[in-house]
């Protein structure tokens, strides 16, 4: 297994070259010029300008600079921010809230998810079925700022159970709310997702051999049927916790919430090549290895996978 | 002043009655009840450049840079001037000459504020090698060029220091209001210890200013994407003593100015002096929050080139006219603004001395149908019409798309001709094509002033060859008004400026639109919020 994960391991390395070429490529066919928005209306001499592209590599061809990256990259060098701010320590910074924002939606994700699909599952067509599939299609049907706005505005704003907005100085209980919204719209796909898998593997043969052995339904539905079904579960989940992480940026911004995808929209919005370059690569390569970690598990819940 | 995607940075502060100095402001009882040593939370952005006066030219750092430093005039709440780290400000007869007397003062290091501290950081901000996106403030001073950049060496020659409390400035031409430009950050003075041994301003400083203003740094000072957190500076004398016990600048990812709101209605934020798109309907009627609307400094407008087809010459002038009249500026500022803009009778803005509605030829800004219908007729009779007529603006300014399209919508009701919003996604992309000149349709511009005076509204745009003359305009009569207003004192000053905007309203180089009111949403405790000219709260005068 161990062969298996260091073969993995090294095809994070093409991957991470691949994936900062082709955003160097789109960032570069992004039309209009970072300086400009830097200045706003006012005159910028030739001088200037040239100073400011040269600090930021902006006029090198795109191979240059690509070249120029991976090269600092290696020793976790990714330039500064146009304000100064090394860009590591950016990262720095805003990660961690998003990490623990991304992990807290899917702990209440994966645990009411898969406990009610499952309920759901055994009681396939019975009235807990239809009420939690009724919910589920709700949920998916409300945009996430729906309930982000309707949240904020009921228990931060009218209530005030939670204060409104997190801020700069974070705490896990504030970001108790943010998490539920982020966590809305995924928790009905994996209700979905385990009710199905459920149902399917409850018609399975080796349940029905569990059943003839004489076991009793807990134990067959714990070791037979439920860990069977999470294989699908468990790779949505995984690839989910990127997703996650990516996509939390309207919660980011409802919440005000200093996140890695709020920092990533204003550096796209500036033109910040390296920024941009930079946190995307480190998503990139949040996602690769929740995929490797995601495919470790399948040989914990499914006995006939193997690695080698 | 930059004219940027939505946000535009303070320049200047202050008062009606000079007078008026609230004296010594006694925090110490809190008998009234009022605390002066709550600190006040206000609403801010992560700084998008070092905390360098000539490098900062947004709001983010805008706003701290402006209650860290003081420079040599400050603004009172109306816009007029007052001295104050000047002792006095002289012209020469022909108001090309300025000679600066200081007072005393200290940087909060300790440092004397010197003729140096003034010149130095003016020469650094001007030479291209420093990078300093602020340099275009120094164009009127002898030694740079169009833009302010250093020609000729690295100091500036129009600036002389003649002992350590006295300096004099030599201008390119007379400029009789030439010290209203000296309250703006650009023009703030910065201590010897900035300085490393390369002669650069150090990146520690850029990070933790050291400054002469109302308020210092705390301990935490700038905290990335979190805060900026500031307290009274004791040694400070000057016209805008602080009467609260600090400001904290918290910052909104993405200017969230939704979430902000929020944090004002919940009690968590206090001060929030933009209120975000969504909630103009609704704020002044909030009893969650104190509502603030006034009409403001910010002047918005649309710019079709001269050199665009159908555009130049009598035929240009006629459509220009045209499309002024074919325009319902009163609906859209009801309908899409919420009353929250007012339609603009002049190329200026209202909140400043000798501002008037009573221009000749204004009534080319109001809508009307008929005469707008006789005068494209006109136009066509010249050259007939072909094409489409477009209004470039940028999607990433909450707002622009709205109003674009309601123009071009009233104007093909009102003209019957094809006419439609182009889109640019950022701000960037479209100032790219604007400043290249390669853009082929009208797009939208806008100004806000740098300094409270009429002038910068007309100088800077529409004079011959100037730096933000997006349309290429060009006029001899407007252009010597325009000289001649700079030159002159008094009432006649405001004649000669009514005179070049007639020119103006004649051949509209852009079609002026609307004025931006100020507005904002304040926590219920908090007292003494008013708008200074440049629609910034007067922060040393928030109390709890």
């Amino acid at each position: 297994m161990w062969w298996y994960v260091g073969k993995r391991l090294l095809q994070t390395i093409p991957v991470f070259l691949g994936a900062t070429l082709i955003l160097f490529s789109l960032l570069k066919l992004r039309p209009g010029d970072p300086i400009l928005n830097l200045a706003g209306n006012k005159p910028v001499s030739q001088e200037v300008r040239d100073a400011l592209a040269a600090q930021y590599n902006l006029d090198d061809p795109l191979f240059v600079q690509w070249v120029l990256f991976v090269k600092n990259a290696i020793t976790f060098n990714f330039g500064e921010t146009f304000s100064g701010q090394p860009v590591f320590d950016l990262i720095k910074d805003t990660f961690p809230v998003t990490v623990v924002l991304a992990v807290m939606a899917l702990a209440i994700d994966a645990i009411l998810g898969i406990i009610l699909g499952t309920l759901a599952g055994l009681r396939r067509n019975g009235a807990f079925d239809t009420v939690v599939l009724v919910i589920s299609l709700i949920l998916i049907s409300v945009p996430i700022f729906v309930v982000g706005f309707v949240a904020q505005l009921t228990f931060g704003v009218k209530l005030q159970w939670v204060p409104a907005t997190v801020g700069g100085d974070w705490t896990l209980s504030e970001l108790v709310l943010p998490a539920i919204v982020l966590a809305v719209a995924n928790f009905a796909y994996t209700i979905r997702l385990t009710r199905t898998s459920v149902a399917e593997n409850l018609t399975a043969d080796h349940v029905r051999t569990a059943r003839a052995k004489g076991l009793s339904n807990r134990l067959v539905v714990r070791n037979h049927v439920l860990r069977n079904s999470l294989v699908p579960v468990v790779t949505y989940l995984g690839i989910n916790l990127g997703a996650l992480m990516a996509g939390a940026i309207i919660t980011e911004t409802i919440f005000n919430i200093p996140g890695v995808g709020n920092t990533a929209f204003l550096a796209i919005q500036r033109g910040e090549t390296s920024t941009v370059v930079a946190i995307v690569t480190f998503m990139v390569m949040v996602y690769v290895l929740m995929s490797l970690l995601v495919d470790l598990l399948y040989a914990v819940l499914d006995p006939r996978i193997r690695y080698v | 002043m930059r004219f940027s995607r939505r946000t535009r940075m303070a320049g200047i502060a202050l008062v009606a009655a000079s007078s008026l100095v609230l004296a010594a402001c006694g925090s110490d009882d809190d008998g009234g009840g009022s605390d002066g040593d709550a600190v006040i939370s206000v609403y801010g952005t992560n700084p998008q450049n070092p905390l360098i006066p000539t490098a900062t030219n947004e709001v983010g750092g805008g706003d701290p840079l402006n209650n860290l430093f003081a420079g040599l005039v400050s603004y009172n709440t109306d816009g007029s001037v007052e001295n104050e780290v000047a002792e006095s400000i002289e012209g020469n007869d022909d108001s090309t000459v300025w000679t600066i007397k200081l007072k005393d003062w200290k940087f909060t290091d300790g440092s004397d504020v010197t003729a140096e501290s003034f010149v130095n950081a003016w020469n650094y901000g001007a030479n291209p090698d420093n990078k300093q996106l602020n340099n275009y403030f120094f164009y009127p001073i002898e030694g740079t060029d169009d833009i302010g950049n250093t020609t000729g060496g690295d100091t500036v020659s129009g600036l002389k220091v003649i002992d350590e409390k006295t300096f004099e400035i030599t201008l390119k031409k007379s400029e009789s209001d030439f010290p209203l430009r000296l309250g703006y950050s650009a023009y703030f003075p910065v201590p010897e210890a900035a300085y490393g041994d390369d002669g650069k301003i150090t990146k520690e400083y850029g990070e933790r200013p050291i400054g002469n203003g109302a308020y210092m740094l705390t301990e935490s000072g700038w905290e990335r994407n979190k805060q900026i957190a500031m307290e009274p500076n004791p040694d400070y004398d000057g016209n805008h003593k602080a009467q609260n016990g600090g400001l904290v600048f918290k910052f909104y990812a993405g200017g969230g100015a939704d979430s902000a709101y929020t944090d004002v209605q919940s009690g968590n934020l206090d001060v929030l002096d933009q209120v975000p798109p969504s909630a103009l309907e609704t704020f002044e009627g909030d009893n969650q929050v104190q509502a603030f609307n006034e009409p403001g400094s910010n002047f918005a407008s649309f710019t079709i080139p001269e050199r665009l087809e159908h555009f130049s010459g009598e035929e240009g002038k006629l459509r220009r006219q045209a499309l002024s009249m074919a325009i319902n500026r009163d609906e859209v500022t009801d309908k899409i603004y919420n009353g929250t803009r007012t339609s603009a009778s002049d190329f200026t803005s209202p909140v400043l001395d000798g501002w008037t509605d009573e221009i000749e030829g204004n009534d080319v800004l109001e809508f009307n149908e008929e005469e707008a219908k006789k005068l494209w007729a006109e136009a066509d009779a010249i050259a007939p019409w072909t094409g489409e007529f477009q209004i470039a603006f940028n999607n990433d300014g909450a707002g622009n798309r709205e109003f674009v399209e309601a123009l071009t919508n009233q104007i093909t009701n009102v003209l019957g001709i094809e006419s439609s919003p182009k889109v640019y996604p950022t701000f960037d992309e479209l100032r790219k094509e604007v400043t290249d000149r390669s853009i082929q349709t009208a797009f939208r511009t806008g100004w806000q002033a740098d300094y409270p005076s009429m002038l910068n509204y007309l100088g800077p745009i529409y004079a011959t060859g100037a730096g933000s003359n997006d349309g290429d305009y060009s006029n001899k009569e407007f252009d010597s008004l325009v000289t001649e207003a700079s030159a002159t004192q008094g009432d006649e000053r405001y004649e000669l400026i009514t005179d070049a905007q007639e020119i103006l309203l004649e051949e509209l180089p852009a079609i002026p639109l609307w004025y931006a009111n100020a507005t904002a949403a304040v926590s219920t405790d908090l007292k003494g919020f008013e708008f200074n000219w440049q629609q910034k709260p007067e922060y040393y005068k928030l109390t709890k």
